[in-house]
């Protein structure tokens, strides 16, 4: 475009270079005491060949000032333009100076003085470094040897020049900042793809992937994502302390880079899955091969259960007559087969943090700060830190008053409750007692039951599902997934039976009663249905193969309802005839319902309703408190809530109030349930 | 044949173009609306660009880490504004892109303040126009006519738009125009004119049949624009106002605070793009699916996160359920806005006349519903004056007319003389004396027979009987049946084939009910793409706020009508043009 412009710059510039040149000659001729008078002459003429020089007889006046030219008014000569000038408008320009801006190069730089210096300081350096050249000349004006003689106007466009190669030289902390921000989103950009492939290729039990190359890789791309966050948080505070604030627009450029940044770690981050632990990566090679066999034979199973199931509803009659002995029976060996179930899920609690893909997440959150830690950046530390207490001053304080109306409701609902129970629990009290006691982590939430009934009632749906889910997990032979199969539904088959003839066996409670407990305890079925694919995260913190987002242990999990289902529905089946006063409860319902007793005996550590209702592995947990705390609950619960709170912190940082609200909720529930069950542990 | 695409390359190829690096966009008021129509600011800031700047903003600080991207109409002060900006850039590099043809004399000046040799690059990227929907934009631009004449200035930044528009569609079209219309033609010549001055930009390659541009006048039916409207677009247009996509809903009574203005673009929101043209009983059924479906994934009231299972699934679908929760309450909150409004105002009832007005010509029961509903105090003054104005136009020279004894229960009920005034304005700006073809009566065999079995098969639905008089032109030139006497081509050339890709530009502004027509005539009939344009896209109440701003320009204005923004879907749109 500016063609007009650019040439006339772009000519002054080559006669700069052309000048430049010619002085360096000129210099060394200068230093070799050998100036003559045909030097001169020849340096004239070099000059004159850059740029054509207006004709002396053209210009009677300084075209600047007006002076009339005489003797003693000299014409000068801009090098550059040819144009005349007086002594006073011509100005003289620095050969380092010239150097400069026709190189333009970082070591002119360094020769030069800084460049925030003024026409006249330039003046002075260049007296002071070339005169002892110069010395063999006079300095009189006219023995500009090492200056270039240049009007005003060139020199003005030449500083302008100069001061644009300053601004480019000079990179401001930002810049340097976001360039290497935008170097750590490129990284992410080239890693996260290659990871993801990678954890979804080693979460189908693939093995194209070493499971430690991909660890790595994943704790590099964390790392990336840490140093962005940092580095945009870096930009964001830039200069706040300075004396002058900045420019508002300038922190507005810095709010943004930051939200942009917090933009891409939140939509990558997120996206970003977690890697089976070795233990689950071996399952999960070996649940590979077995998968399409197991299916094959589960959907046999289902037909074969269907049938089997009619037939025990026929052969009902046996086991109820031998009920009280099979139940004692049962007892026995339940809690053995329990063990041996839960075994491998326990054994995940150690790695729980790493298996569980949300906890990794949580983790990694929370391990921003470690690493900084680690990493010695103190102040990171620090705001990470302070962030954190904040938010979590706020929402205990809410959690304490959420907590404290909870309990109220919960007096009320006991109240109701108590009236009917109270028998009930007296009778059951020691029994229960003993039980627990008797019995391990697992098994807790049955010795919690008043009734005798309780532990073979849970165990049924305990057992197959462990044993399934223990030959589904460790990929046990076809033959054995498909007898755990079978148990279940015999025993499944009991229960409606031992339900009903518990109660009487205990004492005469009256009619009502009975059907009440009786209820909740058909209620407390279906929960611990429903807990059942949650409970390996529950009980275990993480079971392997539930915690597992893949899609291959969901499958297993399906399978795993069979046999409570069933279950359920011999229950309700079972219920109208076992006991006919009852109006058929329907089980669904009661489930909604009986979270109301639950509440009804937190104190009474052996209350049965407490079980019977807890669909809520959380409240299961805090309810049952005094019976025996899982610190590594304690632990998930307090990575959740951290969790939680990252969220609600970037929901604030964007404005989502709607969304701040409903995750301090959840926040206050998880805290509430936290405190429960510290204070059970007390 | 996709304006908003259109738009957003341009915008995309700016921010490209610019290379790596923190950048500043800088926009005029105009360019500002045009980009923010086609890029979120997340979108945008996902590019770098992370400061949005007008030139004639005084307050900018020197930063020279930036890169400045300029796009700006080539107008005079914007290039003033650059040459102050060049003299003393506050940015390293400059990449100025203009959205229209500039001069060489304008390129020249600037050329000599870039002193600094900060201008990396100057182009002319033709976004010149406000991207609405695919096949809809705008000019923005509100009374465009005084009298019937064109506003100078105003004519030549409808003809800057529309060249933009081809340019950027890259079509070199056939005009014609309606003949009955002084400013069509005007138009139509203008438009011609650029292309022949500019005939080395209008060289694309040749298509086997040429492209076509329609220019039409609104007076040519200004029934449509007093209609009530029922599909969600238009009627968030017509009631609550859409201007640049942007919604104002601080009138709605406890409104929360992030919820003050909401965006509504189908660029980014599936429900919206989904549902814009759907009517108002299948949105509330949409909308409850779609809260049916959020409850789904949101954690449920009672049972809240009950187990780290439940968790786990909430986080993992937290950034899904972010932005769902964004859409639903967004959407329900306007939905419940426009049922509000609807039953306060009444206007089912209303909707329901009106479109007996539009549509049937049974004299006397529709004198009936007028005077009934003037009776009625639901009925605003608004919507009063809206039928009486739809009854004067459509029984203008009816035997029995009745617009005095109208006019009389108006003042009775109350209303203001500034809607009293619309109804003769109305009348002046699109009355039978105006009009070039015949609104209300069919005018041949087929027409007739046409409307005689409509008759005898009931209207399916009372309130969409109407359609807009554009469908039957649209219809007749996709035919190749539109009559050359009145809507003749611009020089001697004239299409022989059926059009296919057709531009259609209405004077005084389009309205949503015929962006719908249009958005139809699309699906339904392959091989013709249509793009809808106009002045502005109406709504009823930016013409009534034009209106009261400046009631003494009534009479003089009374030509030809614009409306403001995007917003005169209805009514009053045409009422505007004539304030």
């Amino acid at each position: 475009m500016t063609e007009q412009n650019r040439g006339h710059r772009a000519m002054s510039l080559s006669a700069m270079e052309g000048l430049t040149l010619t002085c360096g000659n000129r210099r060394n001729l200068l230093t070799a005491f050998d100036r003559t008078n045909t030097e001169s002459a020849k340096i004239r003429a070099i000059e004159k060949s850059v740029v054509p020089w207006v004709n002396d007889q053209d210009v009677p006046f300084c075209p600047d000032c007006g002076n009339k030219f005489s003797i003693r008014n000299r014409r000068h000569h801009c090098r550059l333009c040819g144009s005349i000038m007086c002594k006073k408008c011509m100005e003289l320009i620095s050969l380092p100076f010239a150097n400069k801006l026709t190189s333009a190069s970082k070591d002119s730089l360094s020769t030069h003085t800084s460049p925030s210096q003024s026409p006249n300081s330039v003046h002075g350096s260049r007296r002071g470094s070339i005169s002892s050249v110069s010395s063999v000349s006079s300095v009189l004006d006219e023995k500009d040897d090492d200056r270039i003689r240049c009007c005003t106007h060139c020199k003005d466009t030449l500083l302008k020049r100069e001061q644009q190669i300053d601004e480019k030289e000079h990179t401001p902390d930002i810049v340097k900042l976001y360039e290497k921000l935008r170097l750590c989103m490129e990284k992410v950009d080239q890693k996260a793809p290659e990871y993801i492939r990678m954890a979804a290729s080693l979460n189908a039990g693939e093995t194209t992937y070493s499971l430690e190359h991909a660890g790595d890789l994943r704790i590099e791309v964390q790392k990336v994502y840490e140093l962005i966050d940092a580095l945009s948080k870096k930009i964001l505070t830039l200069g706040l302390n300075q004396d002058p604030p900045p420019h508002p627009n300038t922190l507005r450029l810095q709010r943004m880079i930051r939200y942009s940044a917090t933009l891409f770690v939140q939509e990558k981050l997120l996206g970003l899955m977690s890697l089976p632990t070795r233990e689950q990566f071996e399952e999960l090679k070996k649940k590979r091969k077995q998968e399409m066999e197991r299916k094959r034979i589960l959907e046999r199973q289902a037909a074969l259960e269907s049938q089997r199931r009619l037939k025990e509803r026929r052969s009902d009659l046996a086991p109820r007559t031998a009920n009280g002995e099979v139940a004692s029976l049962r007892g026995g060996p339940a809690p053995l087969r329990k063990a041996e179930g839960w075994l491998p899920l326990s054994g995940g609690q150690g790695q729980s943090e790493d298996s569980d893909p949300l906890l990794q997440q949580i983790h990694n959150i929370t391990s921003f700060i470690r690493q900084a830690r680690a990493a010695g950046r103190a102040d990171e530390v620090r705001t990470l830190q302070e962030n954190l207490r904040q938010l979590q001053d706020e929402y205990d304080q809410q959690q304490t008053e959420k907590a404290i109306e909870l309990s109220r409701r919960q007096a009320e609902e006991e109240d109701l409750q108590r009236e009917q129970l109270q028998m009930l629990r007296e009778r059951e009290w020691e029994r229960e007692r003993e039980q627990f006691q008797a019995t391990s982590l697992h098994t807790r939430t049955r010795s919690l039951d008043f009734r005798e009934i309780r532990p073979f009632q849970l165990e049924p749906g305990r057992e197959p599902r462990t044993h399934l889910a223990y030959a589904l997990d460790l990929g046990s032979s076809p033959v054995q997934s498909s007898a755990a199969q079978k148990t279940p539904s015999p025993v499944s088959a009991l229960e409606p039976v031992r339900v009903w003839s518990g109660p009487p066996a205990l004492g005469q409670e009256p009619l009502p009663q009975s059907t009440v407990s009786q209820q909740s305890e058909l209620a407390s079925l279906n929960p611990f249905e429903e807990e059942d694919p949650s409970s390996p995260t529950a009980d275990g913190t993480t079971s392997p193969p539930a915690a597992e987002p893949a899609s291959g242990p969901s499958a297993c999990v399906l399978k795993e309802y069979n046999p409570f289902e069933e279950e359920e529905e011999e229950a309700v089946a079972g219920n109208p005839f076992t006991n006919p006063d009852s109006p058929a409860p329907n089980p669904f319902d009661e489930e909604d319902e009986y979270p109301c007793p639950r509440p009804s005996s937190p104190p009474v550590p052996g209350n049965p309703f407490e079980e019977a209702t807890c669909t809520n592995p959380f409240e299961m947990d805090s309810d049952s408190g005094p019976e025996g705390e899982e610190p590594i609950e304690e632990e998930l619960l307090l990575q959740q809530i951290d969790n939680i709170k990252a969220y609600i912190f970037d929901a604030k940082q964007c404005g989502r109030l709607d969304e701040v609200e409903l995750l301090t909720e959840n926040l206050r529930e998880l805290k509430r349930t936290l405190a429960k069950q510290k204070g059970g542990t007390d | 044949m996709n304006v908003v695409f259109a738009v957003k390359q341009y915008v995309s190829k700016m921010i490209e173009d610019s290379g790596p690096g923190m950048k500043v966009l800088l926009m005029d008021k105009e360019t500002t609306g045009i980009v923010s129509m086609v890029y979120t600011q997340s979108e945008i800031l996902q590019k770098e660009v992370y400061l949005f700047e007008r030139i004639d903003s005084q307050n900018r600080e020197i930063m020279k880490h930036l890169k400045a991207i300029c796009f700006l109409r080539p107008t005079k002060e914007n290039v003033d504004y650059l040459i102050q900006e060049l003299r003393r850039p506050k940015y390293s590099i400059y990449f100025i892109y203009f959205s229209n043809v500039i001069s060489k004399s304008d390129v020249k000046s600037l050329a000599e303040a870039d002193e600094q040799e900060v201008v990396a690059e100057v182009q002319e990227f033709y976004g010149d126009y406000i991207a609405v929907n695919p096949h809809l934009f705008s000019l923005n631009i509100l009374g465009c006519c005084q009298g019937r004449n064109w506003d100078p200035a105003q004519l030549s930044r409808t003809t800057q738009g529309l060249t933009a528009l081809l340019l950027s569609l890259k079509k070199c079209p056939m005009i014609r125009y309606q003949l009955s219309s002084e400013s069509a033609k005007r138009l139509a010549e203008c438009v011609k004119q650029v292309i022949t001055k500019e005939y080395e930009l209008f060289e694309f390659r040749r298509t086997e049949v040429p492209p076509l541009l329609l220019i039409l006048d609104r007076c040519d039916d200004a029934i449509t624009p007093l209609l009530n409207q029922w599909t969600y677009q238009a009627m968030v247009h017509e009631l609550l106002g859409i201007n640049n996509n942007r919604i104002d809903l601080s009138r709605v009574p406890g409104i929360s605070k992030d919820l003050r203005e909401v965006v509504l673009s189908a660029e980014n929101d599936e429900f919206y793009a989904n549902n814009m043209y759907l009517n108002f009983a299948e949105i509330g059924s949409n909308i409850k699916n779609l809260m049916e479906d959020f409850q789904k994934k949101k954690p449920k009231e009672q049972q809240k996160l009950e187990s780290i299972a439940d968790m786990k699934a909430f986080v993992e679908n937290y950034p899904q359920f972010k932005k769902m929760s964004g859409t639903v309450s967004k959407h329900v909150t306007v939905v419940g806005e426009l049922s509000r409004l609807v039953s306060e105002r009444n206007l089912l009832e209303v909707s329901e006349v009106e479109q007996e007005l539009a549509c049937q010509n049974d004299h006397s029961s529709a004198l009936q519903n007028v005077k009934r509903l003037l009776q009625n105090p639901k009925v605003t003054e608004f919507d009063a004056a809206r039928l009486v104005m739809l009854y004067a136009l459509h029984y203008e020279r009816h035997s029995s007319n009745s617009l005095p004894g109208l006019m009389m229960d108006l003042r009775n009920k109350g209303v203001s003389e500034k809607y009293r005034k619309l109804v003769s304005a109305i009348v002046e700006y699109g009355g039978k004396r105006v009009r070039g073809s015949d609104l209300f009566s069919p005018k041949d065999a087929v027409a007739i027979t046409k409307q005689f079995l409509k008759g005898l098969k009931g209207v399916e639905n009372v309130y969409t009987q109407h359609q807009p008089f554009l469908h039957e032109t649209l219809d007749h030139l996709i035919k190749g049946k539109l009559k050359e006497n009145l809507y003749p081509y611009l020089g001697p050339n004239t299409l022989r084939d059926r059009p296919q890709d057709i531009v259609v530009f209405i004077i005084g502004g389009a309205t949503y009910e015929e962006a719908l027509t249009v958005y139809n005539l699309n699906r339904t009939t392959p091989g013709v793409r249509i793009v809808l344009g106009g002045t502005t896209v109406h709504n009823t109440k930016r013409g009534l706020r034009m209106e009261t701003i400046r009631p003494h320009l009534r009479r003089r204005s009374a030509g030809s009508g614009n409306s403001a923004g995007k917003g005169f879907s209805g009514r009053f749109g045409k009422t505007a043009m004539w304030c």
